[in-house]
This record gives C-alpha cells, sequence and structure tokens, in this order.
C-alpha cells in the first residue's frame, strides 16, 4: 500500500514535467502556424494603397500630388488630417478612409457638402475599388493600388 | 451583430492547461501530511472553469487574431495557483479570488474603450494619472511602508500596489507621446558629433522621466520600479525612433544615478552589498538570508528537481512573493525552470509580432511596450532570485502572488489581444 502511494506520486510528479513540456510544444506549434499565415497576410497587404490627386482648386494639394494610405486614413480641412484639403468646401474632419477586412472603405463624417464616389454622393460607408474617384467639393481623388 | 469565430488552436491548448494544473494541484496536495482530499480540487477546477470562459467569451466576441496569449498567461497562471498551494495554502483562496478579479479585468479590457486608437487621444491624463499613482503611497494616511519599500496603497485590510497600474497607464502615454513626436526627435537636423540634439521642448520629457524614476528611486525605496520604469522608456524610445545615442544617454543617467544612490542611500548601498557578498559572515543569516536560502533551493533542485511538494522552499523567507521562481526550479528543476522561462519567452516572443504587424505607429509601440513589461520584469526578478544582479521587489509576472500584479498583468493580455484582433479587421485574416 505505502509502495504503491509513493509510485503513484512520482507518476503523479513526473507527469506535471511531461504535461508542461507537452503544452510548451503545442504552443511552439500553433505559433508556427499562425506565423505561417500571417506571412501570407503580409504579401497580400504589403501593398496599400495611395490617394493620388486629379483635380484641385489651389495650391494645396497640388494635381498628382499622392497620399499614402494608412489602415485607417482621415481626410478634411484641419491641417492634422493625414490627407488635409484646402477647399472651404471640405468639412474640418470630412471623412475616413479605411481599410476593413483588406478592402477599402469610405465613410463620411457628417460633412456639410458630402463625399462624392464616382459622381454619387454617398449616404453610408461604402465601399471603394481601385481606380474609383473620390471629389469633395473641388478636389478630386483617385485610389490606387500600392504604397505612394 | 458579431460574427462568432472559432478559435479552436486557442481550445486545444487549454485543455493542456487544465491539466497541467490539476496534475500540479494534486501532486501538491497528496505530498502534504494530511494526504491527499478530493476538496482540494476545488481550486484547481474553479481556475480551469474561468480560463474556458475567457475563452468562450472571446469566441462569442468575434475576437479574431492571436490565440496563444490567453493559454499561456493561463498556464503561467496556472503554475502561480499550484505554487500558492504549495508555499502559502492559507493565502490559496485569495489568490484564486483575485484570478477571478483579474478575469473580470480582462474581459472588461476586451469591452472597454470600443475604439483602442481612442486611448492615444487622453495621453496628457494617462501621463497625470500615471504620475499621480506613483507618488500617492508617499501621501499620508493612504501610503504604506512595507519591507522598507513605500510602494502601497492601503485602506482598511486591503492593499495595493498602484505601481503595477502605473506602468500601463505610462506605455499607453509613451505610445501617443512618441508616436506624435517621433519624427522631431528622430530626424533632427542639428548634432552635437554623433549625438542628436533635438530642439528643447522634446528633450524635457526625457529628463523629467528620469527625475521622476530617481524619486522613486529615493523617496519610495524601489529600486524594480525604477529600473522598470526607465527600462520601458529607454525601450520605446529607441523602437519609435531608432536613435542608440537616446538609450546610451538613458543608461549614463542610470548608471550617474545609481552610482550616486549607492554612496548617498543606505538602502541602495545594503541591496549591492548582498548582491556581491551573501555569504560574508555578518550577511548570511542576516540581511541575505532570504538569498543565500533561495541560492540552496536553486542549487538543490538539480536537473530535474525534489519533486513537486517534495523541496523544502519554505526556508526561504516570503517565497511566494519573492523567491518564486527559486522555488519552482528547487522542485521541478532545471528542466522545469527551463520550461518556464520558455513560456514568457513565447509570450514576448508573440507580443512582439503583434507590435511589428499592428496596423498604425501607436498601436505597434503600445504592444511593443507592453510586450517588454513581461520581458523586462521576468529579467529582473530571475536575475535578481539567481544573483544575476541585485535583488528588487518586482513579481515573476503571473506567477508570484499578489493581486494587484495578477489583475494589472491581464489586463495587459487583453490589450495585445485587442491589437492583434485590429491587425486582423483591417487585414481581413481569422
Amino acid at each position: 500500500m505505502e509502495i504503491t502511494f509513493a509510485v503513484l506520486l512520482w507518476a503523479v510528479r513526473i507527469g506535471f514535467l511531461v504535461l508542461l513540456y507537452l503544452f510548451l510544444l503545442r504552443a511552439f506549434g500553433v505559433l508556427h502556424r499562425a506565423l505561417a499565415a500571417e506571412r501570407v497576410s503580409d504579401n497580400a497587404v504589403r501593398a496599400l494603397g495611395t490617394l493620388i490627386v486629379e483635380r484641385s482648386a489651389g495650391h494645396s494639394p497640388r494635381v498628382g500630388e499622392r497620399f499614402s494610405l494608412r489602415a485607417s486614413t482621415s481626410i478634411g480641412r484641419d491641417a492634422g488630417n493625414d490627407v488635409p484639403l484646402t477647399d472651404e468646401a471640405a468639412s474640418a474632419r470630412h471623412a475616413v478612409l479605411e481599410l476593413r477586412d483588406g478592402e477599402w472603405w469610405i465613410e463620411d463624417l457628417g460633412s456639410t457638402n458630402g463625399t462624392l464616389v464616382n459622381g454619387t454622393r454617398i449616404e453610408h460607408a461604402e465601399r471603394l475599388r481601385f481606380g474609383d474617384e473620390l471629389a469633395i467639393g473641388r478636389i478630386a481623388l483617385r485610389l490606387e493600388k500600392g504604397a505612394g | 451583430m458579431i460574427a462568432v469565430t472559432r478559435r479552436r488552436p486557442e481550445l486545444g491548448l487549454l485543455f493542456w492547461v487544465a491539466a497541467l494544473g490539476i496534475t500540479g494541484s494534486v501532486a501538491v496536495a497528496a505530498a502534504e501530511v494530511a494526504g491527499f482530499r478530493p476538496q482540494q480540487l476545488v481550486v484547481p477546477a474553479t481556475f480551469v472553469v474561468i480560463a474556458f470562459a475567457l475563452h468562450v467569451f472571446l469566441a462569442a466576441r468575434g475576437v479574431r487574431g492571436d490565440q496563444l496569449l490567453l493559454p499561456i498567461a493561463a498556464a503561467l497562471t496556472a503554475l502561480g495557483l499550484v505554487l500558492v498551494q504549495r508555499l502559502a495554502s492559507n493565502l490559496l483562496v485569495q489568490q484564486l479570488s483575485w484570478t477571478l478579479i483579474a478575469a473580470g479585468a480582462f474581459a472588461a479590457t476586451i469591452l472597454i474603450p470600443k475604439d483602442l486608437t481612442a486611448l492615444s487621444r487622453f495621453k496628457w491624463t494617462w501621463a497625470l494619472l500615471g504620475v499621480l499613482l506613483l507618488i500617492s503611497p508617499l501621501l499620508p494616511v493612504i501610503g504604506r511602508e512595507v519591507n522598507g519599500a513605500r510602494i502601497w496603497l492601503g485602506v482598511g485590510t486591503v492593499t495595493f500596489e498602484p505601481w503595477e497600474a502605473v506602468k500601463i497607464l505610462l506605455v499607453i502615454f509613451f505610445a501617443a507621446y512618441l508616436e506624435e513626436f517621433r519624427e522631431v526627435l528622430a530626424q533632427t537636423q542639428r548634432r552635437f558629433g554623433p549625438i542628436p540634439v533635438p530642439p528643447v521642448p522634446y528633450l524635457v520629457p526625457i529628463v523629467a522621466m528620469w527625475a521622476i524614476a530617481m524619486v522613486v528611486m529615493v523617496f519610495e525605496r524601489d529600486l524594480g520600479a525604477t529600473l522598470l520604469f526607465l527600462g520601458i522608456f529607454l525601450a520605446m524610445l529607441y523602437l519609435a525612433t531608432g536613435e542608440v545615442f537616446y538609450t546610451l544617454i538613458g543608461l549614463l543617467l542610470l548608471l550617474v544615478g545609481g552610482f550616486v544612490a549607492y554612496h548617498v542611500f543606505g538602502h541602495v548601498a545594503a541591496r549591492v552589498d548582498i548582491w556581491l557578498h551573501p555569504f560574508a559572515d555578518d550577511v548570511r543569516f542576516d540581511t541575505g538570508y532570504q538569498l543565500v536560502q533561495g541560492l540552496f533551493a536553486l542549487a538543490n533542485g538539480g536537473l530535474f528537481g525534489a519533486g513537486l511538494g517534495n523541496g523544502m522552499p519554505d526556508r526561504i523567507p516570503v517565497v511566494w512573493s519573492d523567491f518564486v521562481f527559486d522555488a519552482f526550479a528547487e522542485e521541478v528543476g532545471f528542466a522545469g525552470a527551463i520550461a518556464l522561462l520558455s513560456l514568457y519567452l513565447l509570450f514576448v516572443y508573440r507580443g512582439m509580432l503583434i507590435a511589428l504587424r499592428a496596423p498604425t505607429p501607436f498601436l505597434q509601440l503600445l504592444a511593443a511596450g507592453l510586450s517588454f513589461i513581461v520581458a523586462l520584469q521576468t529579467l529582473v526578478i530571475v536575475g535578481g532570485n539567481s544573483r544575476l544582479i541585485p535583488l528588487t521587489g518586482i513579481t515573476l509576472p503571473f506567477v508570484a502572488y499578489g493581486g494587484s500584479s495578477l489583475v494589472t498583468n491581464w489586463m495587459l493580455v487583453a490589450l495585445l489581444i485587442r491589437v492583434s484582433d485590429m491587425t486582423a479587421r483591417v487585414r481581413g485574416t481569422p
């Protein structure tokens, strides 16, 4: 009886150490697979997108100027925006361009004069495809693939 | 409508965590004089329920991205509960309650704030709150002094270590601050030899951080917090600017501060002397007793240890909060200690990968800073326990006994998972 208990006790102690290492191995496996999957998405997302100025009212932004996009890019009249627009028709915080699930979406932040996608005023958040034209006031911007 | 996500790898790993926690608890209970009683399984069973509940919560909320951090944090917490049961079983129920609160804090951090990037807008609020909390133990009435370090807040019998919350607030502040000013700090034109000299206003925060760290060292007598505080700041500064010289200047300031403190303040000199000569005749049975017993425990562990519940780690004073690493190494040996350190390595590596892929500079710096907290804390306490560096009052993340530390560390995990979730949403990956 005593001996059986001692053997059991040691089995539990060794089992604890073995389990610790098994957990560690499994965790390494999970990390390894996650890394492989993320590397694939790295290549897909590497080139996020660029906004190119097509038409402009004044000197800022110039026609042909390029803005590299971040995952969330703010557009508006304030100098603090990622894409600042000097046009009196633009609101201070006018719209935001966001990457969601690998797709670009434009959302108007309740601006006074609205945002146009390919000539149509948007009501809700709208999916933007590469080549689409975005118009705010007298400024027009085109979404292109790849970083600036 | 939130889409439910399947988090299969996470679920799979949690089964191993459950097995690990229960086996450890049984091993400890069976070795006790009183023998094994089935009701002792209540604690590990409750923990397993908490861990699976968190998994279900994440899946139901549709959280995407990382599936590794929750199982690793759960495994470390499970090891912590096993060690509290072994070393201070009278504190076990308390530690389990703290685990429950930590799980609640984790869930709350997943839900609030709705937009994680909004955190960066209130950076000066975080900075002010952090500094107030940091100096709060110096205040009369609520400040408490424990073992010579004045780092506690107390109301009645409940004590709280504000430093633990401060470290997360500071990382959020640093991330927001550096996101805004890193270009000014990195691309400064004026150079003094190879040293970049940024415009004076941008130097102020760096000097202010050093000054605050020195205040903590001098008045709160907390070496560990000082080290952690400056370490986090310097690491994040380096990550944001890529300027080695800022880091070198910071390290130089730290060395100067440490050198002066060694000669002026008794408590700093005492720590260093214990570290250098723990076996000296007047030290080993007195101020160095704890460290010496810790070193004996480490040595006694050997390759595979004495077996869980079979060593003598209770010889070390306050082992459950200061010396858990040595206790663990004594009972499961070098093999167990390496596995424990590997878990931290995996955690930090995963955190840094989340940082690399995060969509905005703020989120990148946030994730990197949070991972760095865990890395530096582990290094400082394991180094202190094994006499690589002077011993400080830092706790081993997730494992050491202590409520404030457990709660904030779980909030840290939640923030990392949220950064990873945002990355997955932007990229359209699961």
